[in-house]
């Protein structure tokens, strides 16, 4: 009891964690309608930003470096080894800091759109924030199972309860699609555990050190990579398992839609990063070809439905399809560069594309509707509107002096120093990017006012401006001066990437040696 | 007989007096009738005391070595007493809302968790028969509690039918094993089986395949699961509660006191085979349970369907014999009682017409006008589900992780897949009682305090024990040590 009242009162990851969950309770006593509960939500998304900054700005380096820091371990389950371990490092903080600056966007973002319910609708944001920051956290991979896990019920609720016509078709959709991968993931899981406790004289771990350690032949590799790297292909998700996406997308409210590209679909990607590349190096290596293939398939393949998109939300949907096909592209490549530009591409599109979803949605506050032929003109009737339409548009585009451009320039710069003509390919996806994107500024807010109705819109309200401009100020901070935000994930991926390489090596030296040891075998036996 | 022996025999006897002090009480004084569930459950605490103090004064082999206490009958005696209680609770709502209330119901529930505890603890075949009997009737009685309903008696004719049949199976198997091995007790039989050179007898293979299909019966275990949908639908909602865990509590028990002779025969040849014959019946049992449960539209028929998948994973744990099999197994079930019985337990409260099917859809929109019973039955549906964290989430974990450990990594794929399919089903449940608009109002419910207790208690203890299994492992492991 001590050990918790000292870890949820200190500066800690844990009070970080599970602040959100605590301050879940009282929402229990709220009235079903007014402003108290959107009010409430919105103060403790707060103090949870501000619990964020105080632990950043607690172990921020003087240099801007972030060292890997966490909280003390203990063991949650002795019998299986199973710790409660938070760390974290340079990977997870910009993910962690995302999650934890994008809950009061939502909420704000949310204020007028969801309607019913609103306590309900609180708690789950809070316990998906709960569930994506111990997701981010996570050391121990039992642990990382269960918070993977459980940021799916409120995911489910959000669509299932404020969604769109068809929500329940999205909702559980989107709910057995992440249970399929994980489930395998889980087996994934539970064979290594078993493995380490054979090599380890029954003594059970499922400590990500330790699973960094095991060295798996290549045969079981591949099979684990495998498990591992569906799950996470299906929560960028890759083609041709993200047909659950633009459903979930169209149908969640525009709170769900920003939770959900913003940082939900991070998961994915930080995953392949994290464990899926590390863990089983030379898997990945054999991989990597297929899935350098597919992210390509999902940067032009997003890219030209999203062009089609006659809905403005389902628009920007398919737009995080090739989104994340870079991100997925930058991974893959192996290099530095690409990686660094991977993981800030994961904020970036974060950033921007949560901007698209939250202007879509104050969009169809006003007008019911996303249809882009119901607009036409808006520029001249909210002005402002238009500005941050343009603005998110073209940090989403890549133009320079932006977040978006820094990111894919640093991808394709690794990805053409490691991988070559792939790179070549996907920069014809930066191309058609810039084309459907400005199409649909095209449609909305050029032209002829068509609509009699657009004529008296009104323009965007103090409260949308608070969750906007916040995003605004960093897509340009992130594109003039990227370097404060590379410089803290630095070492952490340097420090990945060698341990990929070093896997691969032992990899190799393992099978030269189990393919020396069957010539002499083969010898001796001739011999004899 | 010593005073051991009767020490031991206190949980059973403390059970069995309740039952007919309840009785009694029902003849002379019926204006206490509603005071028979405090009663009852008093005297189910009671006997979980009594089964504390039989395991810590006469633990080990009593009554001659017809009965064995160990720390494992010790946690399944708990785990029945708890899904008794759940029961027990539940049930006084239902009864009063259909004018049924009586003392035969509770006494009769309360045999019937004799005949369980009883059974659990027999090492001896023909204990194992007798206890088999006594609580197989009070369930045929129980499952026709409800006189007034056509479907209450068709359920519990075709419980008595399939019950009578499968106990003549069990009977004769007992027979056939006396007649190839001299005994009928467990502890011989096994040793007995290795001896005669070559592979286990012919008699002796039958007559253990007929002992598995009884118990496979009362486990409702794919191919013999046909009479349970059909039985829970038509039963009293709440007995349902007690009738869907507990007879597979004592019965899993037994199957593997059955399996564990096998593997003391130490005959290779016929370790192998019954790990085939396990294997098969857990697959099916996985397979066809949740593809049928995905087809119901009747949530009793659902969970009559979930229970038998449910008894699949159970077996995953049992497909290769080991001394590590017994901990998930009582960790699986106990997670299957909590969660199960609460999903009943909020069944039985929120559907007022038992004669008629109980539609799924009839529960739209029940999320907002009961929140507190319909948090229950969903995070008892989520747990079902197998998503952390809860305690059907650990019970999956461990049982997975022992057949991963075994070897049976495709076994295990199999399952997950299985259990994936699982959660479309008891998501559905979830997403009518939230996502949708109410449909029909409800009338004539009668939710009373110990019902609400017995939905909470279940629901808070699948939550509680999903985040905290520690105490619980850390105890099973020390008491199932052998």
């Amino acid at each position: 009891m001590d050990t918790i009242l000292e870890l949820l009162l200190g500066n800690t990851l844990t009070r970080l964690v599970f602040f959100p969950t605590i301050a879940c309770l009282p929402l229990l006593f709220f009235p079903r309608t007014g402003k108290a509960a959107k009010t409430y939500t919105l103060i403790v998304s707060l103090i949870e930003l501000a619990f964020g900054l105080l632990y950043l700005f607690a172990h921020l380096g003087s240099d801007g470096t972030f060292p890997q820091v966490g909280d003390r371990r203990y063991t949650w389950i002795p019998g299986y080894g199973i710790r409660y371990d938070l760390v974290m490092d340079g990977i997870s903080m910009p993910l962690a800091m995302l999650g934890i600056f994008l809950v009061p966007i939502v909420i704000l973002g949310s204020w007028k759109g969801i309607e019913k319910h609103w306590p309900a609708f609180g708690a789950s944001m809070l316990l998906l924030t709960t569930g994506v920051l111990g997701t981010l956290l996570a050391y121990d991979l039992f642990l990382f199972y269960v918070f993977w896990e459980v940021m799916l019920v409120p995911m489910y609720l959000i669509i299932g309860i404020w969604g769109g016509e068809r929500r329940i078709y999205a909702a559980v959709k989107f709910f057995l699609f992440t249970m399929a991968g994980s489930l395998l993931m889980l087996i994934g899981i539970l064979w290594m555990a078993w493995t380490f406790q054979r090599l380890n004289g029954g003594v059970w771990s499922f400590a990500y050190t330790d699973m960094l350690r095991l060295d798996f032949p290549v045969h079981q590799q591949v099979w684990l990579f495998a498990a591992f790297a569906l799950t996470f292909a299906i929560k960028v998700p890759m083609f041709p398992v993200h047909t659950w996406l633009p459903d979930a997308h169209v149908e969640a409210p525009t709170g769900g839609s920003v939770i959900l590209a913003g940082i939900l679909l991070k998961l994915g990607t930080y995953g392949f990063l994290r464990f899926a590349l590390p863990l089983f190096p030379k898997a990945a290596e054999v991989a990597q070809p297929l899935l350098v293939g597919l992210a390509l398939i999902g940067i032009l393949y997003g890219a030209l439905v999203a062009w089609v998109q006659d809905d403005m939300k389902k628009l920007v949907a398919y737009s995080s399809i090739a989104h994340l096909g870079f991100v997925m592209l930058g991974l893959l490549a192996i290099d530095q560069i690409a990686w660094e530009g991977g993981l800030l591409q994961m904020i970036n599109h974060g950033l921007s594309t949560g901007a698209l979803f939250l202007l879509v949605g104050m969009l169809y506050d006003r007008r019911h509707t996303k249809k882009f032929s119901e607009f036409g003109g808006l520029a001249k009737v909210i002005p402002v509107f238009a500005f941050f339409l343009i603005f998110s548009t073209l940090a989403s585009v890549g133009l320079p002096a932006l977040n978006g451009f820094v990111g894919e320039f640093l991808i394709l710069t690794g990805a053409f120093r490691s991988l070559g003509w792939p790179a070549v390919v996907a920069t014809f996806g930066v191309v058609l990017a810039a084309i459907y994107l400005l199409k649909m500024v095209q449609l909305t807010l050029w032209g002829p006012i068509t609509k009699d109705e657009n004529r008296e819109l009104r323009d965007l309200s103090f409260r949308e401006l608070a969750a906007l401009v916040p995003l605004c100020v960093f897509m340009l901070w992130i594109g003039v001066a990227p370097e404060t935000f590379l410089k803290p994930s630095r070492e952490a991926l340097a420090t990945t990437l060698a341990e990929y390489r070093e896997g691969v090596e032992r990899a190799e030296v393992s099978q030269a040696t189990l393919r020396a040891l069957r010539a002499t075998t083969m010898i001796s036996e001739t011999g004899r | 007989m010593t005073r051991a022996d009767l020490i031991s025999l206190l949980p059973e006897m403390i059970l069995s007096g309740a039952g007919i002090v309840i009785l009694l009480l029902d003849a002379i004084a019926p204006k206490l009738r509603r005071s028979f569930t405090v009663l009852s459950v008093l005297s189910v605490g009671a006997a979980a005391w009594g089964a504390y103090e039989a395991w810590l004064s006469a633990p080990g082999a009593t009554w001659g070595g017809l009965l064995e206490t160990s720390g494992a009958t010790y946690a399944l005696s708990l785990i029945i007493l708890l899904a008794t209680a759940l029961c027990l609770l539940a049930s006084q709502g239902y009864l009063r809302r259909e004018g049924i209330l009586a003392g035969e119901y509770h006494a009769l529930l309360l045999w019937c968790a004799t005949g369980l505890l009883l059974m659990l603890r027999a090492t001896e075949l023909l204990t194992i028969f007798l206890s088999l009997e006594l609580f197989s009737f009070c369930l045929y009685t129980l499952a026709a509690f409800h006189r007034r309903i056509s479907i209450a008696s068709e359920a519990a004719i075709k419980y008595f039918l399939m019950g009578a049949f499968v106990s003549s199976f069990v009977l004769y198997g007992i027979a056939l094993l006396y007649g190839a091995t001299g005994s009928t007790r467990l502890a011989e039989i096994g040793p007995a089986l290795a001896v005669g050179g070559q592979g286990m007898p012919v008699v002796a293979s039958l007559g253990l395949l007929l002992l598995v299909a009884g118990f496979g019966f009362k486990m409702s275990v794919v191919p013999f699961h046909a009479w349970s949908p059909d039985t829970y639908q038509g039963a009293p909602t709440p007995f349902v509660a007690f009738l869907s865990v507990a007879p597979k509590v004592a019965s899993a028990l037994v199957l593997y006191r059955l399996l564990d002779a096998v593997v003391a025969g130490g005959v290779a040849q016929a370790i192998e085979k019954w790990t085939v014959v396990i294997a098969a019946l857990s697959v099916l049992s996985m397979l066809v349970g949740n593809l049928l449960a995905l087809a119901q539209r009747d949530i009793k028929r659902m969970l009559a369907y979930s229970g038998i998948a449910h008894m699949g994973y159970l077996l995953l744990a049992l497909v290769v014999m080991d001394r590590d099999s017994l901990m998930p197994v009582i960790v699986y079930l106990l997670a299957y009682v909590l969660m199960n019985a609460g999903a009943f337990t909020v069944v039985a409260m929120l559907y007022s017409r038992p004669g008629e099917q109980h539609l799924i859809s009839d529960l739209s929109g029940y999320g907002y006008r009961y929140p507190l019973l319909s948090a229950c039955l969903a995070i008892c549906m989520l747990s079902l589900g197998g998503i952390p964290p809860t305690v059907g989430f650990f019970g999956k974990y461990v049982v997975f992780l022992n057949a991963v450990g075994d070897g049976l990594v495709g076994l295990a794929v199999l399952g997950v897949l299985a259990s994936l399919v699982g959660v479309f089903y008891y998501l559905r449940v979830v997403y009518v009682l939230y996502m949708k608009a109410e449909e029909r109002q409800p009338e004539g419910l009668l939710l009373d305090i110990w019902g609400r207790t017995a939905a909470v208690v279940a629901a808070v203890g699948t939550l509680a024990l999903g985040i905290w299994p520690w105490g619980l492992v850390q105890w099973l492991l020390e008491a199932t040590a052998r």
